[in-house]
């Protein structure tokens, strides 16, 4: 009777130890230099070194979450999703959540903005552009078309420009006065977008609209929103860099990687993984995602060579960098 | 529904049709079933097969004119609707993004197609607005979906084949059915006709017409039924005749003793005969009043015998001394018609049984022996068998005729039915003498040869 009495209190014990660390995942090294994705499919974070170039450790997630932001502090990791109620913060080296800001679901998109301390996010339910301090108070928002998804900040011109993807306009925000500016027409299915500031040009990528499958980039110039030409990238341009006065465009349609100069002639092209959508550029390294390769090639930008690849989580949607 | 199942027929009837339609419509079904889901199953195997060939074609990297082309060009010659797509939109490829536009392959099966596995759909799909069955094939370079093998076929034209295998399925069920209806009348009438006939026989029965037989000559139940009946029927008969010529022998063997009391009193009492005759007559009256005695007697015993509670009252005794006993008052009257007498008695045996019936049989044979015994003799004998003893009286009568033997020991049975007062007995006897042998445990055995004489035997069990 006194052995099963203790039996049951060591059970008890073991449960209530085990649901204390529901939400602890393995700690990450503070001082690697990392990659991590944020993979759809099967609800996971894949971190990868950077150096070594190797798959570190997968967080597997409890909760839908689409995208990822690390904060300026390099150890939190903002999470969101669209089906998600809350924005949710993890610190890296604890692997412990550290805070949930109530934001509602909708989360479709987050950036850290260049010109202040603010953290735009992008909410398809209210249809609004959301901007967070970091410690997730809400400081002001911009009524957007139907259906927001990328967002391209000007440093130059402080401005945010909001790309949505149901309604052919392009919203333009003034991140000063904190107010819609009047938009310009653009086509339809709009996705991924570049800003050539010199030239006060914006490359914009796309879908395309029902069956119609985009396979050009259209560009737009960034004050008067007058269309100046095609730029043919098949198919479906939609994500986009500046590198070294190079601009790579990612066409997930063929899983194809152009490298343009900013004339948009296009220098080089080469098939990375399969239907890639995410980009990231660090120091002569381009890390692209295999969406359906679940997988994370390094490329290097000159040459378009496949430095590494590394197999990471299923659906891998969003690259985030943490540099040391 | 009382008056539905109110007759044996109709439920016969009911149940065969009812068993009928079940077996119809359970095989219909049955079949039906089997059928839809083999002919399916092999379609979607067929279509299957043929996607996997036509997929052999693809060689990698992005699709081909060429390759389009081809594929067109098959599809026109097959019945199969074939068509190949790279579209990425169409493959579900911008799934993420949440595009409003209904993709020919969902999220999960490009998954699958992924995976190099083939998806296959049934049912209803909105790009065709019908309902098909469909055979989708990858077409992967490395692990990017560049394209897919599209194959299906309306379900109209799977459930045609299924409809007009229904029809002509409907069809043979009516003819079966109308069919199996005639066959099962024809057969519970058959059946139920005996038992109708029956049910009509044993009406006539109980209104008296005893001569009604049920023709039929089957073996099963019914048949036998109808055995049976015929033999109750003859039976019934034959019980019915011997009383009508039990009840004429009886009157008529009063009658004739009666006719004659009433013809020779009416001369006594006339005054027409004389005192010599006058004598005779009365002489005649007493020795038929003895005989209409003897009859009412005999009848009085046998309507005991055949009643349960006759009883006999059974001792141990010897019987040599009682054949003796009786034997003595039989002298007088051999010796009156010169007959020679001899026998032959083993004293040992002692036997189980009543004296004054036992007599009575004795008297019985005897009396017939020597009333059909003109010359010649009479020889008794008593003597043991293997199972008790053995009474045999041997006489060198006129004997009985072959066909009457089987008969004689029938009630007023005569061989001689003239009646005769001359050898006229009651015709009771053997039959009282062989019911009295039966109730002591014993048998009654008759033989005999015309002219030559009779041999009865009567067999009792001995005490041990």
């Amino acid at each position: 009777m006194k052995k099963l009495r203790q039996f049951i209190l060591v059970i008890i014990a073991v449960i209530v130890l085990s649901s204390c660390t529901k939400d602890r995942y393995s700690p990450i090294d503070e001082h690697v230099s990392l990659a991590a994705t944020v993979n759809i499919k099967d609800m996971t974070i894949t971190f990868i070194d950077l150096e070594k170039k190797t798959r570190m450790v997968d967080w597997e997630m409890k909760k839908p979450y689409t995208g990822a932001v690390i904060l300026p502090d390099g150890d939190s990791l903002l999470l969101y999703g669209k089906q998600v109620e809350t924005v949710d913060l993890y610190s890296l080296k604890s692997g412990s959540l550290i805070d949930s800001w109530e934001t509602g679901k909708g989360i479709v998109n987050g950036k850290l903005l260049k010109t202040s301390s603010t953290i735009a996010l992008v909410d398809q339910n209210l249809s609004e552009i959301r901007f967070f301090d970091f410690e997730g108070v809400e400081q002001w928002e911009v009524r957007t078309e139907r259906n927001p998804l990328t967002i391209l900040e000007s440093e130059a011109n402080q401005k945010l420009f909001v790309l949505s993807f149901n309604k052919e306009i392009l919203t333009v925000i003034d991140l000063n006065k904190q107010e819609k500016l009047n938009g310009f027409p653009i086509h339809p299915s709009a996705a991924g977008a570049w800003l050539i500031e010199n030239r006060n040009e914006i490359w914009i990528g796309g879908h395309g609209a029902g069956a119609e499958i985009e396979k050009n980039i259209h560009v737009y110039d960034s004050q008067s929103g007058e269309f100046k030409r095609n730029i043919a990238a098949p198919l479906m341009p939609v994500n986009f860099l500046g590198y070294a006065d190079h601009v790579f465009v990612l066409s997930h349609g063929t899983s194809m990687l152009y490298k343009l100069n900013e004339n948009g002639e296009v220098l080089e092209s080469v098939i990375v993984g399969a239907n890639p959508f995410e980009m990231i550029v660090r120091t002569d390294q381009l890390l692209i995602a295999g969406y359906d390769s679940n997988d994370l090639h390094i490329i290097q930008p000159d040459s378009l060579e496949r430095m590494k690849t590394i197999p990471v989580g299923n659906g891998p949607f969003q690259i985030v960098l943490r540099e040391r | 529904m009382k008056r539905l199942t109110s007759s044996l027929t109709r439920k016969l009837w009911l149940t065969i049709i009812a068993a009928i339609v079940v077996t119809i419509l359970y095989s219909y079904f049955l079949s039906y079933f089997f059928y839809e889901k083999l002919y399916v199953e092999n379609v979607e195997t067929a279509l299957l097969e043929e996607g996997r060939r036509l997929a052999l074609e693809y060689e990698g990297g992005p699709l081909s004119d060429d390759l389009k082309e081809r594929i067109d060009w098959y599809s026109s010659k097959s019945e199969t609707e074939i068509f190949i797509v790279n579209n990425p939109r169409e493959l579900s490829a911008c799934l993420p993004f949440d595009i409003d536009y209904e993709s020919l392959i969902s999220g999960e099966e490009r998954e699958d197609l992924l995976a190099g596995k083939a998806v296959q759909k049934l049912g209803y799909e909105e790009r065709f607005d019908r309902k098909i069955m469909a055979v989708v094939i990858p077409l992967l370079d490395e692990n990017r979906l560049e394209g897919i093998i599209y194959l299906y076929i309306p379900l109209t034209k799977i459930s045609e084949v299924t409809t007009d295998f229904a029809y002509l399925w409907l069809i043979a069920a009516i003819l079966f059915l109308v069919l199996a209806i005639f066959l099962g009348t024809f057969l519970v009438r058959k059946l139920t006709k005996p038992l109708l006939e029956m049910k009509h026989a044993a009406g006539m029965v109980s209104k008296g017409d005893y001569s009604v037989r049920i023709n039929n000559h089957s073996k099963d139940e019914v048949g036998q039924l109808a055995l049976a009946f015929n033999h109750m029927a003859t039976s019934i008969q034959k019980e019915d005749e011997r009383k009508k010529e039990f009840l004429a022998n009886v009157s008529h063997e009063l009658r004739t003793p009666v006719s004659y009391v009433k013809g020779y009193s009416n001369a006594l009492l006339t005054g027409i005969a004389n005192s010599e005759d006058a004598s005779k007559h009365l002489m005649l009256i007493y020795r038929e009043a003895g005989r209409m005695e003897r009859l009412v007697g005999d009848l009085l015993d046998l309507s005991r015998l055949d009643s349960d509670d006759y009883q006999i009252i059974m001792h141990p005794l010897p019987l040599a001394q009682l054949i003796e006993d009786a034997i003595q008052k039989y002298l007088p009257k051999i010796k009156e018609k010169n007959l020679q007498f001899r026998y032959e008695l083993d004293p040992d045996i002692i036997i189980n049984g009543d004296e004054g019936r036992l007599e009575q049989v004795l008297q019985n044979i005897l009396d017939n022996a020597i009333c059909y015994t003109e010359k010649g003799s009479i020889h008794l004998k008593l003597f043991a068998i293997e199972k008790g003893c053995c009474i045999e009286i041997v006489d060198s009568g006129i004997g009985i005729p072959a066909d009457h033997l089987d008969k004689i020991k029938q009630r007023f049975y005569r061989v001689n039915k003239a009646r005769t007062r001359k050898d006229g007995g009651t015709g009771l006897g053997l039959a009282i003498a062989e019911q009295l042998v039966i109730l002591h445990g014993g048998s009654l055995i008759i033989n005999s040869t015309i002219g030559k004489g009779t041999t009865i035997q009567i067999h009792l069990p001995v005490l041990e």
